[in-house]
């Protein structure tokens, strides 16, 4: 019975100051087994990972690495016992070839003269991508691999550590389906080899295809540990958010009026091609697909901050060309970043300053800002969209997701708009904010804004769209309109082979 | 459930913050004033002639000049940008007005609006590389320009030196108006126009906006690239100005001047609390900090110790005014 | 759109990718082109002696341009090393007109020390304390320099004060071929024995190509960085020494602004000054550019006064070259990545 786990955890706790970013932790892992790891984003995850790799030494709690107590000081402690971790966002070298980064750190060496052997590391990098079913050239530079053969490169810095266990923090965030697939194929035979896996995922498909067990954390500590068999969505949804949702969407009021925006066969090269839809005064258009399908592309083509090769925009039916996001704005389209922190705001500043910055020329003359004038502006719309704060001159990142995404979305309520795009509006944001940015976009149609709402997450897309466009590998492969459209149709369309043509259901 | 009643509540957020001590003494600036009091009590204690209306005044004209230039290398920092080819801007203007004045025979009036051209000319090259060619960063940008400008310097005047420039045009460097250095009244006003322009407009708003965060800025409709290229064309400008004071109180002029004027400007801004990561800094302290690291210049001048020793405390202070910081938060860490 | 994931072939080469995969190629051809009009324009330029006078007056460039070109690699700059030159100069200068007696090997070693110990100061300030390398050198180049004064008084050191020994430093030759060309062989032989074979030499690119996966892998930041700026300051230290020796003086303002000759022959080399990338064949040719221009302009007659100003153009344009030919062929790339 010792041995049945290769890695133990006994009362884990990280404190930074503060948080504890992890409580209390017991996580055991089987041999050769893939455990799934789920919960909401700031539940505690990525902390666990780095405390297993050595990137941080935990505060508290006890380490069994095959029935032995260890602890680690630095990440090269955790790669000699054989750890490896396979990071979410990729994190290569990408000046350097494919041999150096499956390499690094345990680079192949004479072992009198202590020189690197390039011509060994070459050859067993080959290999190993052999193994791997991969003919990538060993010798050629990272950054010029997609992103899904960096990740089987980063497969293969693992195997080459000689790591028992592999931990893969979303691997799958960034792929396509029939790449999600290839990444199943290969952690399965590593499974089957021998190799314990950890897998992190946001997405219930790669749990129920890949895992055998998985375990739910939440605010900072273990909520169970269950067979994948042996547990429903539900249960495991109550699990990850603490209660159980239901109602949170508002209710849909079809009450759409003339068309607004219509994009007419928008391709660009290499990101999506042949792209025609229209979104009507009042209505939420719902746009989903993978990760990767091209719809942040689409929206920011709209919003000029690419450019695109061919097609036309309208709006209100004459053609519009916005050359900057500031002539999108005032052409009256309006963009909610997907990526909160790095695009959609600027956190070190005050909510004040931030909800004006897109709406100085109103609130100056002559260039000289009227004080007085942005406060009230930063106070009306602050408070029309709730944000949760004492002043408006708190920093925005002292606030929570929710409330930030808030702050964004109050940015753009200070422009005439007419079409308002959504990249993702509720990521990163806990359920009760959730619920309140529906509520928020709801309105925004009732006020007769044109929405369009861009998300990953099918329930939401549900909850919340009109209509429904979904789009797979830079094409929109299939339109709903938003009776009686289940998850699985939409899977279909943004995962299948054949290419879907228009459907209603 | 309790969660979700929460959201829906009515919510006042307020637009008046509550006094603070601690807010109104928590400031660099009122550091850097204390460093300003201890230089002066340095100066008057090494010589009797430093502390009085009339060496504080006339002092200003020795290290004014270049310190125009830290206006708009405050902004550029604060954009997390960096100039380093104003000192050969300088030079390159100086060079131009003086030989349209000597060799063309142009009248001095033309010789100056072209110096001001020039400036504006190199600044605006800088910009517009900087914009078109991210990926080179305005370090190697300005790097080159900063060899190229003094290289066309050189071209234009050789090794020689231009100078008998009329003789109003000595004003500007020595000219008093109502018992005032003129080039002190140009910095003051210069001082308050970049206050206002910094933080007062919209212009200012957003150049502090790109500092922070410039993919934000950008998404928010701010024109980041033609901001930028405005900034390095008014450094060009300013530094044309520059030119033109320190000429006239020279009297002539040669390729070679304002050598590593860029280090000091820099040094300026820096001690006066702007951000080298970019996005924080006030002109109130910039000006402070000229005014120490000018009057002690000044001091050490009167008392005829080596200028070398200068060169020491500016990097001294440089050194400090960035680390300090960085070491208070290092050991609030621990 | 096809996405194939495991079975791509091997990348497609277009011209566009070799030239910059080869860029070195480029700069070599630009530099056969530049010999060859300048050997018509007069013919005692390719000359074994002229060519040897060339080697002599580049090996410090180059020797620097190695120090330079790691610290680039870890996004990094470094502007105090024309001080540092001056400051171990300067003192060691004092030192052979103190005691001419002394063997100039270990006036070397002086230099070396001294040049080390302004490296020390330097790395730590950049990699514990965590100041931007631009501000912390461009502070500590003001400083150095004005210690250099500070020590020197003002004064010259020349050469009647310098023995033979130390003069032949920098002066004699051996088989025929000036020491300083030796020297810098040797330096460029080590480089690319550290940088390619070595685990710390990969390690620099790694910190350089992306510092937070370089965390995360084990490799220690601060430790990198240290180490690069002390062997920069080391080789400054020693070229201190070789430069004096050369010039057979030693003032205040020697080698001012030679930090910025030293960094153009790294970005002419490709150098990137975003990290992670820069090879020594690259490098070297940037240097030899550089010195064939500084020999060759006055060979054609260009006033001296020229020169400053086509340094900064040919600068200036090898970069903007340079940034172009990146840019579409980082395009190429992202289309072939997507179909």
């Amino acid at each position: 019975m010792l041995n049945e786990f290769v890695l133990e955890l006994e009362g884990i706790t990280k404190a930074f100051p503060g948080v504890k970013a992890l409580d209390n932790m017991q996580f055991q892992l089987k041999k050769g087994e893939i455990h799934a790891l789920m919960g909401e984003n700031g539940a505690g995850k990525s902390t666990f990972i780095k405390i297993i790799t050595g990137v941080h030494e935990p505060t508290e709690g006890d380490m069994y690495l095959f029935g032995e107590k260890i602890s680690f000081k630095n990440p090269n402690d955790a790669e000699k016992m054989g750890i490896a971790a396979i990071y979410q966002h990729v994190t290569s070298y990408p000046d350097l070839s494919v041999t150096e980064n499956i390499f690094m750190n345990h680079e192949i060496r004479h072992p009198t003269w202590k020189t690197l052997n390039w011509r060994e590391m070459h050859k067993q990098a080959r290999e190993l991508l052999c193994e791997l079913g991969s003919s990538i050239d060993p010798k050629a530079q990272m950054n010029t691999l997609s992103v899904a053969q960096q990740q089987i490169i980063e497969i293969a810095k693992a195997i080459s550590t000689k790591a028992k266990i592999i931990i893969m923090d979303e691997p799958t965030a960034a792929l396509t389906a029939r790449e999600s697939e290839e990444l199943y194929r290969i952690t399965e035979k590593l499974r089957d080899e021998g190799t314990s896996i950890i897998f992190i995922s946001h997405r219930f498909e790669d749990m129920y295809r890949l895992a055998s067990r998985v375990t739910v954390l939440r605010d900072s500590k273990n909520i169970g540990t269950w067979n994948v068999d042996e547990i429903s969505n539900d249960k495991l949804i109550v699990a990850m958010v603490g209660r159980e949702i239901n109602q949170i969407f508002p209710d849909k009021k079809m009450s759409a009026g003339d068309t607004v925006l219509e994009v007419k066969s928008l391709s660009n090269l290499g990101d999506f091609e042949d792209i025609s839809f229209s979104v009507k005064s009042g209505e939420i258009l719902g746009m989903t697909g993978l990760v990767g399908a091209g719809r942040t592309e689409v929206c920011q083509a709209i919003f000029g901050i690419t450019r695109f090769e061919k097609g036309e925009i309208l709006l209100d039916g004459s053609p519009v060309k916005s050359r900057s996001p500031q002539e999108a704005m005032q052409n009256g389209i309006g963009y909610l970043a997907e990526d909160r922190l790095e695009q959609g705001l600027v956190v070190n500043w005050s909510i004040e300053k931030n909800i004006t910055l897109a709406n100085l020329s109103e609130l100056s003359s002559y260039t000289w800002l009227h004080r007085a004038k942005e406060k009230e502006q930063a106070k009306t719309f602050g408070e029309k969209v709730q944000i949760k704060a004492t002043s408006i001159f708190d920093t925005v990142h002292s606030l929570s997701g929710g409330n930030q995404q808030k702050v964004a979305v109050a940015k753009l309520l200070t422009k005439d708009l007419k079409v308002i795009l959504l990249d993702e509006p509720t990521k990163g944001v806990d359920i009760g904010a959730k619920a309140a940015i529906y509520e928020i976009v709801r309105q925004l149609a009732e006020a007769g804004y044109a929405v369009l709402f861009v998300s990953s997450e099918m329930p939401e897309i549900l909850g919340m769209s009109d209509r429904i466009l979904v789009m797979k590998e830079g094409r929109i492969a299939a339109e709903f309109v938003n009776r009686g459209v289940t998850q699985e149709m939409i899977l279909e369309a943004a995962m299948g082979e054949e290419p879907v043509q228009k459907k209603s259901g | 459930m309790e969660q979700e009643k929460q959201t829906y509540q009515p919510r006042t957020l307020e637009t008046q913050l509550p006094f603070s001590w601690k807010r109104l003494f928590f400031q660099w600036e009122w550091m850097l004033l204390l460093i300003l009091v201890a230089v002066l009590l340095f100066g008057s204690y090494v010589s009797p002639y430093f502390l009085n209306y009339p060496s504080l005044r006339d002092g200003t004209m020795v290290f004014l000049d270049k310190a125009i230039i830290v206006f708009p290398m405050a902004m550029i920092m604060i954009m997390r940008d960096i100039d380093i080819s104003v000192g050969s801007t300088v030079a390159l203007s100086s060079v131009v007005m003086a030989s349209l004045y000597t060799t063309a025979g142009l009248p001095m009036e033309v010789a100056i609006v072209a110096c001001l051209v020039t400036g504006a000319v190199c600044g605006l090259i800088n910009g517009l590389l900087i914009v078109k060619f991210k990926e080179l960063s305005a370090v190697i940008v300005t790097l080159g320009t900063m060899i190229l400008y003094r290289g066309i310097a050189y071209i234009i005047l050789e090794d020689q030196a231009a100078g008998g420039f009329p003789e109003w045009f000595g004003f500007f460097g020595w000219g008093y108006v109502f018992g005032i250095p003129f080039l002190l009244i140009v910095f003051a006003a210069l001082a308050i126009v970049f206050g206002i322009l910094m933080h007062q407009t919209t212009f200012g708003r957003k150049v502090f906006a790109i500092g922070n965060n410039p993919t934000a800025s950008r998404f928010s409709g701010v024109r980041v690239d033609r901001i930028k290229v405005i900034v390095f064309m008014l450094a060009g400008l300013l530094a044309a100005i520059t030119a033109i004071f320190l000429t006239s109180r020279m009297g002539s002029t040669r390729p070679n001047i304002a050598t590593m004027y860029e280090l000091d400007i820099i040094a300026m801004a820096a001690l006066g609390g702007v951000s080298t990561a970019g996005g924080k800094g006030r002109i109130l302290g910039v000006v402070i900090a000229v005014f120490i690291i000018g009057y002690l210049q000044y001091g050490l001048g009167l008392i005829n110790m080596p200028s070398q020793l200068f060169l020491i405390i500016v990097g001294a202070l440089l050194i400090l005014s960035v680390a300090i910081p960085k070491l208070g938060s290092m050991i609030k860490r621990k | 759109m096809e996405i194939k994931v495991a079975h791509t072939e091997n990348p497609k080469k277009n011209m566009l990718t070799l030239f910059y995969q080869f860029r070195e190629l480029g700069l070599l051809f630009f530099i056969i082109l530049l010999c060859i009009g300048v050997q018509m324009r007069n013919p005692s330029f390719l000359t074994g002696e002229n060519i040897l006078d060339l080697a002599t007056n580049t090996s410090i460039l180059v020797i620097l341009s190695l120090g330079m070109m790691i610290v680039l690699i870890t996004r990094g700059i470094d502007l105090s090393i024309g001080a540092v030159i001056a400051l171990s100069g300067m003192l060691t200068a004092q030192l052979v007109a103190a005691n001419p007696s002394i063997n100039p090997l270990l006036c070397l070693l002086f230099g070396t020390i001294i040049g080390s110990v302004c490296g020390i100061v330097i790395g730590l300030l950049i990699a514990r304390v965590g100041l931007l390398p631009i501000i912390a050198t461009l502070a500590l180049m003001n400083i150095f320099r004005g210690l250099t004064f500070l020590v020197s008084d003002g004064e010259w050191v020349s050469s009647y004060q310098m023995s033979k020994g130390f003069v032949a430093l920098a002066g004699g030759s051996f088989l025929g071929i000036n020491h300083l060309i030796w020297v810098a062989v040797f330096f460029c032989l080590v480089f690319f024995y550290f940088l390619n074979y070595t685990r710390t030499g990969r390690q620099i690119y790694a910190v350089g190509s992306n510092p937070q996966s370089a965390a995360v892998s084990g490799i220690k930041q601060s430790r990198i960085l240290l180490l690069v700026y002390t062997i920069m300051g080391g080789l400054s230290g020693l070229c201190g020494v070789l430069w004096v020796s050369k010039f057979a003086s030693a003032q205040g303002d020697t080698a001012s602004g030679y930090e910025l000759t030293v960094i153009a022959a790294c970005i002419l080399g490709g150098v990137s000054i975003a990290g992670g990338s820069g090879k020594l064949g690259g490098v070297l040719l940037g240097a030899i550019l550089l010195g064939i221009l500084n020999n060759a302009l006055p060979l054609l007659n260009v006033s001296p006064f020229w020169q400053n100003g086509i340094q900064g153009f040919i600068i200036l344009l090898a970069v903007i070259v340079n940034s172009i030919v990146k840019r579409r062929v980082d395009r190429t790339h992202s289309l072939r990545r997507a179909g």
